[in-house]
C-alpha cells in the first residue's frame, strides 16, 4: 500500500479532461439490440421513429462517444458505481452528441480495498438542439487486490 | 401508468422482479455496448479470479432496474435517475431480485416525482446493488 497520495498534479489536471463530440442516431435497429439485451430475444417491436424509446437504450449509444484514458495508478480496477440521468424520456431516430469528461479524482486510505483510487467519468448526451438530455455516471476505482480485505459489502 | 403508480405513497413496495442474467444476456451486452471484459464471457477467464462462473456486468444491473421501473410505471411517466451502486458480483445463470420501495413523493419544477430506494438480492438474500431511482409523472 502506497504511504503517500498517487494522484499527482499531473493526474489531478485530468479532471475536467473533455472528448470532442462526436454525433450518432439511436435508430430504431439500436433500440432493437437493447430491447434483445435487456429484454431477451423474444420482446414486442422496437418502438417507431419518432416514439419513447425506452430508457436503456442509452446502453445502446455507449460505445460511440470517444473515451478518455485512465492512467493505470493500481493493479486493479472495479467499477463501483453507475448511473443514468434522463432530461427527457430518449425518442427513436434522434440525433445525439456526445461527449466524455472525467468529472473527478478522489482516494481513500484504508478500508476493504486498502488504498484505493475513484475515477467518475461522465458522458453528457445532448439532442440537435444543444439541449441536454441524458447523462451517464460510472464510477470506477483503481486498487491493489492484494491489499483487499474477504467478504461483505463494501 | 399501472394502478399502483397512479396512487402512489411512501412507504409502498413495487412488486418485486425475479431476472435470471444468463451468458447470452451477458455477451449481448458486450456486443450492445462493444466492452469485451474476459470473465463476462470466458469462465475460465472468470475460475482465474476466483470466482465460480462469468459475472454479470454491472451496467446491466443498471438497465435492468430501469427495465423494471420503467415497465411498472407504463406510459405514466419515465424515470429521471437511476443509480445502482455494485455491492457483491452476480454470476450468470443465477436469479437475481429486484426490489424497490417509494422513499419520497414530491411536487418539483411543477412535476410530481418519486424517489425510490432500490436493492437487487441475489440467491442468498445478500444485496448486490444498492440503488436508487427517481421517477417523473406525465402530467
Amino acid at each position: 500500500m502506497p504511504e503517500s497520495s498517487l494522484i499527482t498534479d499531473d493526474v489531478r489536471s485530468l479532471v475536467g479532461t473533455a472528448t470532442a463530440p462526436v454525433r450518432a442516431q439511436l435508430s430504431r435497429r439500436a433500440v432493437e439490440r437493447a430491447m434483445d439485451t435487456f429484454l431477451g430475444m423474444r420482446h414486442p417491436p422496437a418502438p417507431e421513429e419518432g416514439q419513447r424509446a425506452p430508457g436503456y437504450a442509452l446502453a445502446a449509444l455507449e460505445p460511440e462517444p470517444e473515451r478518455v484514458e485512465l492512467p493505470n495508478l493500481m493493479p486493479n480496477s472495479l467499477l463501483i458505481s453507475n448511473e443514468w440521468q434522463f432530461e427527457r424520456p430518449l425518442v427513436v431516430g434522434e440525433e445525439i452528441s456526445m461527449v466524455t469528461r472525467i468529472s473527478d479524482i478522489n482516494e481513500r486510505f484504508g478500508g476493504r480495498f486498502g488504498y484505493s483510487i475513484y475515477f467518475r467519468s461522465d458522458v453528457e448526451f445532448s439532442d440537435a438542439s444543444g439541449a441536454l438530455v441524458a447523462r451517464s455516471v460510472r464510477t470506477m476505482m483503481q486498487y491493489d487486490a492484494a491489499d483487499a480485505r474477504e467478504g461483505g459489502e463494501e | 401508468m399501472s394502478a399502483a403508480a397512479a396512487s402512489l405513497r411512501e412507504g409502498d413496495e413495487l412488486p418485486p422482479v425475479t431476472i435470471t442474467p444468463d451468458l447470452a444476456m451477458a455477451i449481448r451486452y458486450c456486443g450492445l455496448t462493444w466492452v469485451f471484459v474476459p470473465f463476462f464471457y470466458d469462465v475460465e477467464a472468470a475460475r482465474a479470479q476466483g470466482m465460480p462462473g462469468t459475472l454479470v456486468p454491472g451496467p446491466i444491473k443498471l438497465g435492468l432496474i430501469e427495465r423494471v421501473i420503467e415497465e411498472w410505471l407504463g406510459d405514466g411517466g419515465f424515470v429521471r435517475h437511476v443509480r445502482a451502486a455494485h455491492r457483491r458480483p452476480d454470476i450468470t445463470g443465477r436469479p437475481i431480485t429486484i426490489h424497490g420501495r417509494v422513499a419520497r413523493v414530491f411536487e418539483e419544477d411543477g412535476k410530481r416525482r418519486a424517489d425510490l430506494e432500490i436493492i437487487i438480492q441475489n440467491v442468498q438474500g445478500e444485496p448486490s446493488v444498492r440503488g436508487f431511482a427517481t421517477i417523473e409523472f406525465f402530467a
